[in-house]
């Protein structure tokens, strides 16, 4: 029973992770109905940024984190600016493929500036263990929880109320309606893509003390994010939320009570079998993120 | 119109092309020749792919090794040149790295591949080509029906493999725990690691609880950790390297288990107590059974920090012990003996070669092309590294 | 004309060894195993174009079925003993079946989830290739895989693996030429091209779709086998998610869906980081740049500029 709550509790951390960074995918997918296979570099350079301001200049844990998202969310704006204009009136397939593009970029540049060996940024909260109901667990865990349902509401206000969150909602149901009214359209994907950044971003600073940094750290979590966005309905920004949480409490109780060795093939066999039985996704089809 | 794209099209491939060549280049001879021909030494490893960090290590090394010997004059007089390969860790691309050493660069040896899938496509290339080729870490127990001079006379191994190591090492596990885990990385070395330990349990009479198998590159421990936890061992026996160890023992400090802590990797090295300096005593009591710790040569581990800024890879000392230990003995008795320093005098000198007291212990191949050094019993205490006990290995 | 230029380009290509050994004798082995390579890899390169290239599926699952086919020729070869050609048949018609098997459920999924679901269907054979370890010997590897032979006929030299290649990469091409011209090509440019209006004028897009995905999955596990018998050994780490990045950079930087585009691209990937020494990280990094542009500038590829410039000469 022990047993048990270890487990989803844990699920629920690895949920978090995937919650965040599959958040800002369904984000861009919902707005500018483009897949960004660059993704999980995002989460990568921000990791790359923390343990920079973290550890090289030891900056204190917070001002660390604000300042790794803040690279970040400008790193997403420059992107949006360079390469996803360019091809955002493209075929998907050269959407997929220049983004992919950008991803192998990416990946081996942080091979060539930092190296291959992994970063660790333990933090005092990812060293200090809470106990609990016989369930022992590093504060970091319920820091990573408890920011991810903050960041997730703020989220929600931002789109719900805000002026550029309703813009975004707008152009995610119709985008050629946007533009007639006098919607900024590039402004709102501009935003959209520093948005989904810096989420990628605080994901790696809340989680990274946790495991670790290296430059293709992001592959696995691209597709596990991928996963959970197909999974929550495409463009449901809500939905992919919800299923990153189910795919995370899955992969850690089939790893916990049946095979290790298979866990990551979990989450896309999760997302296989709603694709096929539910191909809308979990919660439908639904117009707007 | 038609004419300046053309012009256009023309000069940005130029300059692609370009960029192709001038960039930085590897393979780039870091000597120029001198009268008496240098000695030409090629490294095959993982440069590129998921385990490209075990390649730069056999690179660095490889660079220190080069300028330790070269200046002191080469060997014999005879500098050192260096080639790599990159086999990327897989069978093809090994094919692909020895081929091009071999034929293109024209070394007179190779010592590679680090990885077991790269060494097992070597082999009968090495064969084919007629170059010798020193193994220096690959652990599939295989190999050693695959190499020997009635097999394979042109492949020698210097590192023991899992099937060698285990009865020695479980002997020693068994006066400190009855039950042990098995937590290995799911490759070729833990795999073969996982089997051998298996088999040896038995005759010491350890009881093998359970078995885990994790993909580096994964840092998320708990649910198997839990599951550990549930089986309750005395003893856990940990089959990974330095850079996945460190967080594996948060994790497992985190959880609150206490077992005792077995290892075959690089887990007792300078590398993890660098990657936990922040919780230096986290792997205190943890043995390793390995053959290389830097009270063998305080000097090399000095160096390598000093030079890449990092602590050294293990990757690196052993490729360093293939080098120091057998080729570079190799190549000097080849010298002596016949003037030459070509592959079949390179070949042949390290059929011969007895060297008793390395500090990894006695060099000399055997039949099966195999050395038999020296195992070595390394344990964490204090957050310090102290080698306990030196165990030669019995062919 | 044409016909005497390709008459002398295919005397060049299988007089191709002793070319070679008269230019270059001291690298000549070396050479062949690049050629061997590169028509090795062209091969598959046709057989995944003819899966995206010309009826638009995005499938990510091709390396599984080069997998499939490296695994059961490797296997059949090493374990039951089966003779090559039968095995090379037992290779193409498994990697076929698990197509069909797979392309009925996923030919449901529209676009992206497509592309998603075969990516999930790679992985998942990948972490079983990887950890079925009883029967695929997992990362300690099947070894020992035999070379092609046919009766007392052997395939052993590099010459003659050579000459295997490039009767593998013209078959390839030759089915590829005429499974994308004639009517049947211009099926499969309906549905690429306007999957509703194919419908309407009676071209069944599922039938086309299962067809060019089966005929590919087939293909890369014929491919699979030639490529273990050359190796010799077979780890789970060849059928990576990493060679379906390699697969699109061929096609997409060559010109996807087309044949001498995809064959030009097949040839830069492979064989160019041979004769340009570089360090293979950087090259990654330039090969990364190189496709982003020409995705975005050259959607043809570099077989388009060419193609167009030959045009406008």
């Amino acid at each position: 029973m022990e047993d048990l709550l270890e487990l989803a509790i844990h699920g629920l951390t690895l949920g978090a992770l995937y919650a965040m960074v599959a958040a800002g995918l369904a984000l861009m997918f919902g707005v500018v109905r483009l897949i960004n296979f660059a993704h999980g570099e995002f989460y990568m350079l921000g990791g790359y940024a923390f343990w920079y301001a973290y550890r090289e200049l030891g900056l204190p844990y917070p001002v660390a984190g604000l300042a790794a998202t803040g690279i970040l969310s400008a790193f997403g704006w420059a992107y949006e600016h360079t390469v996803i204009r360019t091809i955002l009136a493209r075929t998907w397939h050269v959407q997929l493929i220049a983004t992919l593009a950008t991803s192998i970029t990416l990946t081996n540049l942080a091979i060539l500036v930092f190296g291959t060996q992994p970063k660790e940024v333990p933090t005092a909260l990812s060293s200090t263990i809470l106990e609990v109901g016989g369930v022992r667990l590093a504060w970091q865990r319920l820091v990573v929880l408890g920011a991810a349902i903050l960041i997730f509401a703020g989220l929600e206000w931002f789109v719900a109320r805000s002026k550029m969150g309703k813009a975004m909602r707008a152009m995610s149901q119709n985008r050629e309606a946007c533009a007639v009214v006098g919607v900024d359209v590039q402004q709102v994907a501009l935003a959209t893509f520093a948005i989904s950044a810096a989420l990628a971003a605080a994901a790696a600073v809340l989680v990274s003390p946790l495991f670790n940094i290296f430059p293709d750290v992001g592959a696995l979590l691209t597709l596990k994010a991928f996963a959970a966005v197909i999974t929550g309905g495409f463009g449901y920004v809500r939905g992919a939320i919800a299923a990153s949480f189910l795919i995370g409490i899955t992969e850690s109780l089939a790893a916990g009570y049946l095979s290790y060795a298979f866990k990551d093939a979990i989450a896309f066999v999760v997302m296989v079998i709603v694709l096929l039985v539910r191909p809308q996704g979990l919660f439908g089809r639904r117009i707007g993120i | 119109m038609t004419l300046t794209r053309r012009t256009l099209t023309r000069r940005i491939a130029i300059a692609a092309i370009a960029a192709l060549i001038l960039a930085p280049g590897a393979g780039v001879p870091r000597v120029a020749a001198q009268s008496p021909p240098p000695i030409k030494v090629g490294f095959s490893s993982a440069m590129t792919g998921p385990s490209a960090i075990t390649g730069e290590g056999v690179k660095w090394a490889a660079q220190m090794l080069a300028d330790e010997y070269n200046a002191k004059g080469g060997i014999m007089g005879r500098k050192i040149e260096l080639y790599f390969g990159d086999n990327a860790g897989t069978p093809g691309e090994a094919v692909s790295a020895v081929r091009k050493l071999v034929d293109v660069d024209k070394v007179d040896v190779i010592i590679g591949q680090t990885h077991s899938g790269a060494c097992l496509g070597a082999l009968p290339i090495v064969k084919e080509l007629a170059v010798p080729m020193v193994i220096e870490a690959c652990s599939n127990p295989k190999i050693r029906e695959l190499i020997g001079k009635t097999v394979n006379e042109w492949a020698f191994r210097v590192n023991p493999d899992d099937v060698m190591l285990a009865n020695q090492f479980a002997k020693y596990m068994s006066r400190q725990a009855k039950t042990v885990s098995i937590f290995a990385q799911n490759d070729d070395f833990g795999r073969g690691a996982a089997t051998a330990y298996d088999a040896a349990f038995k005759k010491v009479g350890i009881k093998l609880v359970s078995t885990e198998f994790f993909d580096r590159g994964q840092a998320d421990y708990r649910p198997v950790l839990t599951r550990v936890k549930r089986a309750a061992p005395e003893g856990v026996l940990l089959v990974m390297l330095a850079s996945e160890g460190s967080v594996f023992m948060r994790q497992f400090r985190e959880l609150g288990l206490t077992q005792k802590l077995f290892a075959r990797g690089s887990m007792a090295t300078q590398e993890f107590l660098f990657q936990v300096k922040d919780t230096p005593a986290i792997a205190d009591g943890l043995v390793e059974a390995t053959y290389w710790t830097p009270a063998l040569d305080p000097e090399w581990d000095k160096r390598w920090l000093e030079r890449w800024k990092v602590p050294v890879r293990v990757h690196g000392s052993l490729a360093a012990i293939a080098f120091r230990y057998a080729v570079a003995p190799a190549i000097e008795q080849a010298i002596k003996k016949t003037g030459r320093a070509d592959r079949k005098a390179i070949r042949d000198a390290l059929e011969e070669i007895d060297i008793p007291n390395t500090p990894v212990g006695r060099i000399k191949f055997d039949e099966t092309h195999q050395a038999f050094i020296n195992m070595l019993i390394v344990e964490i205490k204090g957050g310090q590294l102290r080698l306990v006990e030196t165990i030669p290995i019995q062919p | 004309m044409r016909a005497a230029r390709v008459t002398v380009a295919a005397a060049v290509l299988v007089a191709a060894p002793w070319i070679v050994a008269a230019i270059a004798p001291g690298v000549q082995r070396y050479v062949l195993h690049v050629l061997i390579f590169t028509s090795l890899y062209a091969a598959l390169a046709l057989s995944y174009d003819l899966v995206i290239g010309h009826v638009g599926n995005l499938s990510l699952a091709h390396p599984a079925f080069f997998g499939i086919g490296a695994y059961a020729a490797a296997l059949l070869g090493t374990e039951a003993r089966w003779p090559f050609p039968v095995s090379l048949l037992a290779a193409v018609a498994a990697a076929g079946l698990v197509a069909l098997a797979i392309g009925v459920p996923m030919f449901r999924l529209t676009e992206h989830s497509f592309a998603m679901g075969t990516l999930g269907f790679a992985v998942v054979v990948q972490v079983i290739a990887t950890n079925w370890v009883d029967f695929t010997r997992g990362p300690l590897c099947v070894t020992g895989i035999p070379k092609p032979a046919l009766g007392s006929w052997r395939i052993a030299t590099l010459p003659a693996f050579y000459w295997l290649g490039l009767a593998a990469v013209t078959l390839v091409g030759l089915f590829y030429h005429g499974l994308t011209t004639f009517r049947l090509g211009r099926a499969f440019h309906a549905v690429r091209d306007n999957e509703t209006l194919a419908a309407a004028a009676a071209i069944d897009p599922l039938k086309y779709r299962m067809l060019a995905f089966v005929i590919g999955g087939a293909l890369a596990g014929g491919i699979g086998t030639l490529y273990v018998s050359y190796v010799g050994v077979l780890c789970p780490g060849e059928l990576a998610v990493s060679l379906t990045v390699n697969l699109l950079v061929m096609v997409f930087l060559g010109g996807v869906g087309s044949l001498r585009g995809v064959l030009v691209g097949a040839a830069a990937f492979t064989a160019l980081p041979e004769i340009l020494r570089m360090a293979p990280t950087w090259r990654m990094v330039i090969y990364g740049l190189l496709l982003l542009v020409v995705v975005i500038r050259w959607p043809d590829g570099v077989g388009g500029v060419l193609r167009r410039r030959a045009s406008a000469s």
